[in-house]
């Protein structure tokens, strides 16, 4: 067999399959606007709505109504991986290198903020008002700051308002 | 105001009466704003016609496809077109097909158009009705012929069906205007629930001791849920919830409504979200009072 | 060039390159072509449901800017739908319609148009105007979600119970 022959194949080959890959992922890669940038802080931005909202029905006493909230947790948790696609380290993202360096932490920091989102909806579909309080009192910092301390570039002193959406 | 003016008075009304009074006939024959309104009204309470347009097609053309153990029928252009809708047919004529299942040649419809129960439409409803039809855009589409397969169908299968196992609803003397009353009126004669919501007997007539206990096989195969008051197989909204649902096909968990229901609640130029409140609160109230039955659609 | 040489080459390639491909993107590729669509779908598709339930009670609570939290969770899951209805996703569990697949690029508008009028609904709870967000409220539920359940999804034959005073009890703990 002549490698060369073999060779040039190969190289057409990896080309064509990762280009149908590109493009089949593409489809779920990003959220119709091509950016994964724009679109993984439009991701977050509507988790810190979600949990900000669950934060303030707890509050109020409302058990049952964290439910919703918690599974649009869930549910962006499962669309991440897909989100942070290696190259997509722009100017305007605040993601940082060590996400693609420490692949598997990133992935394992993902599905443990979906477990734990996961968790929190199962309580309040429940209706079990003291593991809902227990969980909403830790899950900041166990669900999102597990993956925002190492791999989220902290943002300025200046915090602004809670996202509404 | 004195006795003269009382009396010039009249004279002038007497004369400006006067030409109206002989000509009777032609004010008879053009409706008022309100009567076609009216009309466009009761045309959203049956959903529309939708049976007689086919979706994203112009309204009332005809056309629509239906298959049954009798054959194949399409829905006829009820549109005002002269030569293949019902432009040149006469209020009664048109009342007749509807209500009682006779063409003005002579012809039995079959009844998908389920003309039993549009009996129990009020005459002042059809009226207005049909007032209405005559000022939805005419369309020239040429009725499709019916594609029958049982012998001697209209000679004497469908006479004999009718009169032994269709249920016939009878019209009320005046409109109920309000509660439970409209809201029979309104789910019974009008809004037709029964031909999809009520299963079939053998002879595929409806099956009124299980009234609107649901089809497992309705139009386009469709599972058509119970909707009497059983609680675990039936329809357990509160009325607020149903009235809402009507009106805009929202279920109370978040879920919206899709299907032939969905086509109905939209309706063509009107469908059952134009209904009032107040109508479709009495339509909720009326599905109260029915009685529970116990029939489980679907797994 | 041999051509069988550089055919065995493109076997070789491509499936390196796919096994590749597949580590990096991992879990993703398997959501994609596993019959796990209709599950995944079945799960957005109630919250949707659940977040319209929310946003309705906020309306009548006249709780209007918190709605946006709920037209913004829509607009994303909107984003997804397309995805989750591969050819050769109709199983016995799902209740999408073959008319999906033959009439693909209505089915992928109808998506898009949930996008839109969920943004819309955003926009208005965001500007914290009631008359306008009721105004596109009191549409919402036929435009965003029955203009593609309309044609593409089977009724579902029994109406659900309905949830608790307060907020919807569907959600399924997994």
């Amino acid at each position: 067999m002549e490698l060369r022959h073999v060779r040039t194949g190969v190289i057409l080959g990896s080309l064509v399959a990762l280009a149908v890959v590109g493009c089949a992922t593409g489809k779920t890669a990003t959220m119709g606007s091509g950016d994964p940038v724009a679109d993984r802080q439009r991701l977050m931005k509507n988790n810190g709505a979600n949990w900000a909202e669950i934060q303030n029905k707890v509050k109020a006493g409302n058990v049952e109504g964290v439910a919703v909230n918690a599974e649009a947790l869930a549910l962006h948790a499962q669309r991440i991986m897909l989100l942070f696609p290696e190259g997509s380290l722009t100017d305007k993202s605040k993601a940082k290198p060590d996400i693609w360096q420490k692949w598997p932490e990133f992935q394992a920091a993902a599905k443990n903020f979906e477990n734990r989102a996961g968790t929190l909806r199962d309580q309040s579909v429940a209706k079990d008002a003291a593991a809902v309080t227990a969980t909403v009192a830790t899950f900041g910092r166990d669900a999102c700051g597990a993956c925002h301390t190492p791999f989220r570039v902290p943002p300025p002193p200046q915090q602004p308002a809670a996202p509404r959406s | 105001m004195g006795l003269g003016s009382q009396a010039g008075c009249l004279v002038l009304a007497l004369v400006l009466l006067s030409p109206a009074v002989l000509s009777e006939s032609a004010v008879a024959q053009a409706p008022s704003a309100a009567e076609i309104a009216r009309g466009k009204y009761i045309f959203g309470a049956t959903g529309g016609c939708g049976c007689h347009t086919i979706p994203k097609q112009p309204v009332n053309a005809g056309g629509r496809k239906y298959d049954g153990p009798f054959g194949t029928v399409y829905a006829s252009n009820i549109t005002p077109d002269r030569e293949t809708g019902i432009g040149g047919w006469t209020d009664e004529q048109i009342i007749t097909a509807i209500r009682l299942g006779r063409r003005s040649n002579g012809e039995r419809l079959v009844p998908v158009h389920p003309y039993t129960v549009f009996n129990g439409m009020a005459a002042d409803d059809l009226k207005a009705l049909v007032a209405f039809l005559r000022t939805v855009p005419a369309v020239k589409r040429a009725n499709q012929p019916k594609k029958i397969t049982v012998p001697m169908f209209e000679s004497v299968f469908l006479p004999a069906w009718l009169s032994a196992f269709a249920p016939r609803e009878t019209p009320p003397a005046t409109v109920p205007t309000s509660g439970v009353a409209r809201g029979e009126y309104l789910v019974r004669a009008v809004g037709h629930c029964g031909e999809c919501h009520t299963p079939r007997t053998m002879t595929m007539a409806t099956d009124n001791s299980r009234f609107l206990a649901g089809n497992p096989k309705g139009p386009e195969d469709s599972e058509v849920p119970n909707i009497t008051p059983d609680k675990a197989t039936g329809l357990a909204w509160s009325e607020e919830e149903i009235a809402d649902y009507l009106g805009t096909g929202n279920k109370p968990d978040g879920d919206v409504v899709g299907g032939l229901m969905g086509e109905v609640i939209e309706g063509t130029l009107a469908g059952y979200k134009d209904l009032t409140k107040a109508d479709r609160l009495a339509i909720a109230q009326y599905l109260k009072t029915i009685p529970a039955v116990k029939n489980k659609i679907g797994k | 060039m041999q051509r069988r040489h550089v055919k065995t080459g493109v076997v070789l390639g491509s499936l390196v390159a796919l096994a590749l491909a597949s580590s990096a993107t991992g879990q993703s590729m398997a959501k994609i072509w596993t019959s796990d669509a209709v599950a995944d779908r079945q799960r957005l598709m109630k919250l949707n449901g659940a977040s319209w339930a929310d946003a309705q009670a906020k309306l009548k609570a006249g709780n209007i800017e918190a709605i946006a939290v709920n037209a913004e969770t829509m607009a994303l899951t909107s984003t997804q739908i397309a995805a989750l209805f591969p050819e050769g996703s109709l199983t016995d569990k799902s209740k999408a319609k073959p008319e999906i697949w033959q009439k693909w690029a209505e089915f992928e508008a109808a998506a898009k148009n949930m996008g839109a009028q969920a943004e819309k609904l955003r926009d208005a709870a965001r500007s914290k105007d009631q008359a306008a967000t009721e105004a596109v409220a009191k549409e919402f539920g036929r435009q965003a979600c029955g203009t593609c359940h309309q044609p593409f999804r089977v009724p579902p034959p029994q109406q659900q119970q309905p949830p608790p005073p307060s907020p919807p009890q569907q959600l399924q703990p997994r």
